[in-house]
C-alpha cells in the first residue's frame, strides 16, 4: 500500500514538472502567433509569401552578419527571436474568410497585446497594429493588413519598436507596410 | 531499487532519443526532398548526362557548378543540384499540400526561411537554412509549371548575409546561377 501511494506521488511530481515546463515554454513564446492555419489560402491566393525567421535562426543572425558593414542589420535584429510573415494576394474579393482573420485577431485579445492607436499606413492600407508588453518591456509586435484582395500578418518576437519595424520594411521578407507613427498633438 | 532506477533511466533515454534517430534515420534531406517533388507530382528527375544528351544544360553546367563563376556564390564542389525538365507540375488546387509535403521531407536542423507561392501560375519557392559549423547549409527547391529545380549549396556566413537581406530574390539569384549555362 506504502508502496502504491509513494508510487502516486512520485508521478503526480513528474507530471507537475512536465506541466510546470509547458507552462514555461508557453509564457517564452507569448509573443509568437500562431498563424500557421493560414497556409490553406495559398490554394486561392495569387500570390503568397511566407517569411520564417525563427529562434533557431536568429540566434545565428550573428555569425551571419558579421562583416564591418553589416553593424546596422546587427543592431535592427539584437534581441529578436523571431520574424514571422504571411501574406496573401488574391485576384478577386472574398477569397479569405472572417474566420481566418478571426484566427489571428483571438490572439491578440488580452494576454498582454494591446492596439497602438492611431498608427496608420501611407499606402493607404488598413493596418492595425499590436504590442505585447510585459511591465515596460517590449515583447512582441504584431501587425495585421486585411483588404480586400490582400491579407497579411507580420509578428516580431522580441523587442521591436515602430521605429525598429520600419528599419525591417522591405528587408528580411517584411513588406513595406509603410506605417507612419502617430504625431504627438501640439498645444494650444 | 537500482533496477528501477535503471528502468526509468532506459524510459527517459528512449523517449529523448526517439525523436533524434527517426529524423537520423530519415538520410539524406536533398534526396528526400526530390522524392517529395516525384511522389507528389508524379513526375521523375533528369540526371545531368541526360540532360547533356537532350542537348539541354549539359557539361558546362556542371563546369561552371563545380568551379568557374560559380566560385562567387557556394563553395566549390558543394553545389547539389537536380533537375525536372519538360513535365508537367499541376498541383490540382492543393499547392498548399505540398508546402507540407516539402516540410515533413526535411529533418529539423533546416530552418525554412521564405516560401513564396503562385497557385495560378504553378510558381513556388521554397528557401531553407541549416548551420553548417562555420559555413552554412541552404537548399532551394523552384518549381515551376514545366520544370523544377532542387539546389543545395554551402555558402560562407558573409555570402549568406548579402542574400538573406532580400530573401524573395535568394532563391532565383542561386537556382539561375546553379542552373546557368556558361555563356562562353
Amino acid at each position: 500500500m506504502k508502496t502504491l501511494f509513494q508510487t502516486s506521488l512520485k508521478f503526480a511530481a513528474v507530471m507537475l514538472l512536465l506541466i510546470g515546463g509547458a507552462a514555461i515554454t508557453a509564457h517564452a513564446q507569448g509573443a509568437r502567433l500562431q498563424i500557421d492555419q493560414l497556409d490553406s489560402l495559398a490554394n486561392k491566393a495569387s500570390e503568397t509569401v511566407d517569411v520564417k525567421l525563427d529562434e533557431r535562426l536568429m540566434a545565428t543572425t550573428a555569425k551571419i552578419f558579421s562583416g564591418k558593414d553589416d553593424e546596422d542589420i546587427k543592431e535592427i535584429l539584437k534581441g529578436l527571436k523571431g520574424i514571422y510573415v504571411k501574406s496573401f494576394e488574391f485576384d478577386k474579393e472574398g477569397q479569405y474568410s472572417p474566420s481566418d482573420v478571426e484566427s489571428v485577431m483571438s490572439q491578440l485579445r488580452g494576454g498582454g497585446w494591446n492596439k497602438i492607436v492611431g498608427v496608420k499606413s501611407r499606402n493607404g492600407d488598413n493596418v492595425e497594429v499590436y504590442l505585447m508588453m510585459q511591465g515596460d518591456q517590449i515583447q512582441g509586435l504584431a501587425v495585421i493588413s486585411a483588404e480586400p484582395k490582400e491579407f497579411t500578418v507580420v509578428n516580431i518576437v522580441g523587442p521591436v519598436n515602430l521605429e525598429k519595424l520600419t528599419q525591417l520594411e522591405g528587408q528580411f521578407g517584411v513588406p513595406e507596410l509603410g506605417l507612419e507613427q502617430p504625431k504627438p498633438k501640439k498645444i494650444k | 531499487m537500482k533496477t528501477k532506477l535503471g528502468i526509468t533511466g532506459l524510459l527517459i533515454a528512449t523517449i529523448v532519443w526517439t525523436p533524434l534517430t527517426s529524423t537520423l534515420a530519415r538520410g539524406d534531406d536533398f534526396d528526400a526532398v526530390v522524392k517529395a517533388i516525384e511522389q507528389f507530382y508524379h513526375v521523375k528527375h533528369q540526371s545531368l548526362p541526360l540532360l547533356a544528351r537532350a542537348g539541354m544544360k549539359g557539361a558546362r553546367t556542371v563546369a561552371r557548378v563545380r568551379g568557374g563563376d560559380y566560385k562567387r556564390i557556394a563553395d566549390a564542389g558543394s553545389v547539389r543540384l537536380v533537375f525536372f525538365e519538360d513535365q508537367e507540375f499541376n498541383s490540382h488546387g492543393r499547392i498548399a499540400g505540398f508546402k507540407a509535403s516539402i516540410q515533413n521531407a526535411l529533418n529539423e536542423a533546416w530552418s525554412p526561411l521564405i516560401a513564396t507561392l503562385s497557385a495560378k501560375d504553378e510558381e513556388q519557392t521554397y528557401i531553407y537554412i541549416r548551420d553548417a559549423g562555420a559555413k552554412f547549409h541552404v537548399l532551394v527547391v523552384t518549381i515551376e509549371r514545366r520544370e523544377a529545380t532542387v539546389v543545395e549549396a554551402t555558402l560562407a556566413p558573409a555570402v549568406l548575409a548579402t542574400l538573406m537581406k532580400d530573401p524573395g530574390e535568394m532563391g532565383k539569384t542561386l537556382t539561375d546561377d546553379a542552373a546557368m549555362n556558361d555563356p562562353k
